[in-house]
């Protein structure tokens, strides 16, 4: 289950929670599952694009997999499926097919498998023989052209992934033993791979009694970030602009023809013959898509229900063909029409979130020019970092803020909102979820998202404080 | 439950809670229903580490805020099912029944109406009622996943084996996670690929990431195939984990007492058994202290547990649930061979699957009728599954229909997963053994 906006959680979880959220019963009665139909290390629940402001000539990603983490609860030892091919996809050709993948593949190795420790007290570095379950990766960069793979180099391997930030008393001082694990890649750039503080913000829990047009609008601070304390498990990449432009080459200007690309995250697990011997249709250690995520919306806005599951196995080269025509009369937009009357968001016609998203907006997002629709987030590479990034990116001006590509800070619940009112159509209405940040500052240096929450001193539901309403243009905020 | 098992809910109750806002504003036709005001205080609890009860007593505000959405009935009786796997209370089973028969009423076409109504016939093991709805379902929303498990667990359950191998490869095809490995992992020990079903259940553990509840659910099931074949240690190593994950999960305590009588520790297993059944009084829980209790020679005790089963079943029963086969087992143990006979007779006239075909062998063998039972014996054996108990029956029918032989094949390899046996059982394969020999 991804972290969805406000009200983009209603569609895809009116699925996910009628038609999936089932009991299992395995055969006798004793084999039931309650969350058997939730995939956690299988769904990514964010991705990020951005150009950072300490490396302007490269393009930072970050892909978040393994959603609520409780830092105060459990055994902590959560980590990435080994069975999974987890990878970053970069469309530069705007075809919707991936012209440069980096496929991480991980590899647990438990050093004393009669304990059931993650890690003796007083873990000092990442290569502490007192970890006991230690998770290694490998990266390797394939390129294809017209959807087939024509090379594959592995960039990296036996990179150690940062552990799950357990407490003081087994890692005393984390910070330093994660920061071991930010690693370089073979033809330049960096990478990262480990338990990292959630970076969305969202108020599920009370936005929505606050959210009335009346009596204000989620503008003026005052939500609870409802995943305030919660970690994940995120993978950050940065790499070289010419590592994955068209023409490998740098992008010299916002207007230059390489400048835009188009990336989404994916998840790949092998199939199995189910008697163990042959039967398979699929090659025996044939991969299957589990799920993909480009924008932070589509699933949600554009695919109705019952289609979910098909977007997670499908390819965005096809989302022409297979949502086509869901896309120009969101759902969304007649849901926030009946709860909050007086908004008036259009919902038909719905062009200018197709563009804004799918197609990017010309002479900005726009990988080239008649670009069919795809679910990819699109990423100016030539747009220079801001120098005041606007939580509300492009609808305040800041024209390197999502939609063009994704910051850590950008805030999407709040962007999104005003863009299903209808505010590229000029009905600009003062939206928001009350929650305006993330809980924890993110860092000016890679990689960037906050350390992880450590159980002793974990702190959930954070309260934004009341601030003056945040006008329905929200230029200059 | 633990609340860190309940918080891991959350996921599911964000579903919930985002599909008020949908099942408030937004009918299937799309036309939303003119509402003044808003849904008070809804979210909140459904925020993070909301409770079932909680997550009932919203979604109860949310059906009576929106009576005409069967989005939030089909999740209410999804919320009465998760209440029973916790409490035991079957009697949440009707309620819902009743949740999600008014999901149908309000919109026949649901399929997740429908696939939350097979969900609840298979808890119910009315695995036809299951296998028509989840069909249904399929029908109507063919890309989406979900239906498959409830497709292929009804098939199993009926014994269709081959139709449920076909469902599950295109399952897992499909979609390769935990629900579908679970899957390839049960079909796989049914088949007596003990191994194999092993390998499964490791990449159901790793598609779980060890998030605590999935943690506990899937390292409890290796547990028991570990016991199976015969490492109890490593059985021990499995419930112990997932005691971690989820502290007192009822089923990995259970499966500690299986370790402690393999280990000849009868009050240990009693102690523990008894913590289990006060806290979730499943028939198979208090058979299993019953049985424990007559193999340490206290027959008092044992027959007050013993006779709370029956009273069980009969509540059951009253809650619509079909327990022919356990109480068959139950009967032919503990009770009136000629009623189990009866039952199991019913139970394979529902499902002609393994364990009914058990249970009918079983019966007419503790009925007396060793070579009527024999037939019976072989079919519950036919797919080369290495249950134990399928075995230990197997094995006692061909000695007291004077088939030495294959007495002895079945009962020496009965006695290979002994520790998976009951308390009562495994000592006797081993003796029925030796008096072959």
């Amino acid at each position: 289950m991804r972290k969805l906006s406000l009200l983009g959680a209603a569609l895809a979880a009116a699925l996910a929670a009628g038609a999936l959220a089932v009991t299992l019963g395995f055969g006798s009665s004793h084999r039931e599952a309650p969350l058997s139909s939730l995939d956690p290390t299988g769904d990514d629940t964010d991705l990020y694009a951005f150009t950072a402001p300490d490396a302007p000539g490269s393009l930072t990603l970050v892909a978040n997999w393994i959603p609520f983490e409780d830092p105060a609860g459990g055994p902590n030892f959560y980590r990435f499926d080994d069975r999974a091919a987890y990878y970053l996809n970069i469309d530069n050709t705007g075809d919707g097919q991936a012209d440069v993948r980096y496929r991480f593949k991980f590899r647990t190795r438990v050093r004393n498998p009669n304990s059931f420790l993650y890690a003796l007290p007083g873990v000092t570095g990442i290569g502490d023989s007192k970890l006991n379950v230690v998770q290694t990766y490998s990266v390797t960069r394939e390129r294809y052209r017209n959807g087939r793979e024509v090379s594959s180099r592995q960039v990296a391997s036996g990179l150690p992934v940062a552990p799950n930030n357990v407490g003081p008393k087994t890692i005393p001082n984390y910070d330093a033993v994660a920061a071991q694990a930010i690693r370089t890649v073979r033809g330049g750039g960096k990478v990262f791979a480990g338990q990292a503080d959630d970076p969305f913000f969202v108020d599920l829990g009370t936005a929505f009694d606050a959210i009335n047009i009346r009596n204000g609008t989620g503008n003026a601070g005052g939500g609870k970030d409802d995943l305030a304390g919660y970690n994940v498990h995120s993978i950050v990449l940065q790499v070289p602009e010419a590592q994955v432009t068209r023409d490998a080459r740098p992008v010299a200007a916002a207007n230059a023809a390489n400048a835009v690309v188009g990336v989404w995250a994916s998840t790949e697990r092998e199939t199995v013959s189910v008697t163990g011997r042959g039967g398979s249709r699929r090659a025996r250690t044939e991969e299957v898509q589990v799920s993909r995520l480009g924008n932070p919306l589509v699933n949600e806005v554009v695919i109705p229900l019952g289609q979910k599951d098909k977007f997670n196995a499908t390819e965005p080269k096809d989302d022409l063909k297979n949502f086509g025509k869901y896309v120009l009369s969101p759902e969304l937009a007649k849901v926030m029409n009946v709860l909050f009357p007086g908004v008036n968001a259009p919902t038909t016609n719905r062009t200018d979130i197709v563009q804004a998203l799918l197609t990017g907006i010309p002479g900005l997002t726009q990988i080239r020019a008649g670009a069919p629709p795809t679910d990819t987030l699109k990423i100016n590479l030539g747009t220079a970092p801001s120098p005041s990034p606007k939580r509300f990116g492009v609808l305040a001006g800041d024209t390197q803020g999502f939609p063009n590509g994704r910051r850590l800070a950008d805030d999407v619940t709040d962007i999104e909102l005003r863009v299903i009112a209808g505010f590229l159509k000029g009905n600009k209405v003062p939206l928001g979820d009350g929650v305006d940040q993330n809980d924890k500052p993110f860092r000016a240096t890679f990689p960037y998202v906050a350390p992880p929450a450590a159980g002793f001193d974990s702190q959930l539901k954070r309260t934004e404080p009341a601030h003056a309403p945040t006008p329905a243009d929200p230029a200059g905020v | 439950m633990s609340m860190r098992l309940l918080s891991r809910l959350l996921p599911v109750a964000l579903a919930a809670f985002a599909v008020t806002l949908a099942v408030l504003a937004l009918g299937r036709d799309g036309s939303g229903e003119g509402r003044a005001g808003r849904p008070a205080a809804l979210p909140q609890a459904l925020a993070p580490r909301a409770s079932t009860d909680e997550r009932i007593r919203v979604l109860q505000d949310t059906v009576r805020a929106a009576p005409t959405r069967a989005a939030g009935y089909t999740l209410l009786a999804d919320a009465y099912l998760q209440k029973v796997r916790e409490s035991g209370d079957a009697s949440f089973y009707a309620r819902a029944q009743q949740a999600v028969d008014r999901a149908l009423r309000l919109d026949p076409g649901d399929a997740g109406a429908l696939t939350q109504r097979g969900s609840l016939a298979l808890a119910r093991h009315d695995f036809r009622a299951g296998l028509r709805d989840a069909r249904r379902a399929r029908a109507l929303a063919p890309d989406v996943n979900k239906p498959f498990g409830v497709l292929v667990d009804a098939l199993l359950e009926l014994g269709r084996y081959r139709d449920a191998g076909r469902a599950l490869q295109a399952m897992v095809d499909r979609r390769p996670d935990l629900a579908a490995y679970a899957r390839v992992s049960y079909f796989r020990e049914l088949h007596g690929d003990l191994d194999g079903a092993v390998a499964a259940m490791r990449l159901a553990a790793g598609a779980g990431g060890e998030v605590p509840e999935s943690d506990a659910y899937v390292r409890t099931l290796l547990g028991g195939l570990e016991l199976q074949r015969g490492r109890v240690g490593a059985a021990r190593h499995e419930y112990r984990r997932a005691l971690l994950s989820v502290p007192g999960y009822p089923a990995a305590q259970a499966g500690l007492a299986r370790v402690d009588v393999a280990r000849g520790d009868l009050g240990g297993a009693i102690s523990r058994l008894r913590r289990v059944v006060d806290r979730l009084p499943l028939p198979e829980h208090v058979i299993a202290l019953g049985e424990a209790e007559l193999a340490a020679g206290r027959p008092a005790a044992a027959r007050r547990d013993l006779a709370l089963v029956r009273a069980e079943q009969r509540l059951l029963g009253r809650s619509g649930v079909n327990t022919d086969v356990e109480l068959a087992i139950f009967e032919a143990d503990h009770g009136r061979p000629q009623r189990a006979i009866a039952l199991a007779r019913r139970a394979w006239t529902a499902a002609r699957s393994v364990r009914s075909a058990d249970a009918l062998g079983w019966a007419l063998t503790r009925a007396g009728r060793p070579r009527a039972a024999l037939p019976w014996a072989r079919r519950a054996l036919a797919l080369g599954s290495r249950d134990p108990s399928f075995l230990y029956h197997a094995g006692i029918a061909a000695r007291d229909a004077g088939h030495r032989a294959q007495a002895r094949a079945c009962l020496r390899r009965a006695v290979a997963g002994r520790a998976a046996l009951s308390a009562l059982n495994g000592p006797r394969a081993v003796r029925a053994l030796d008096a072959l020999r």
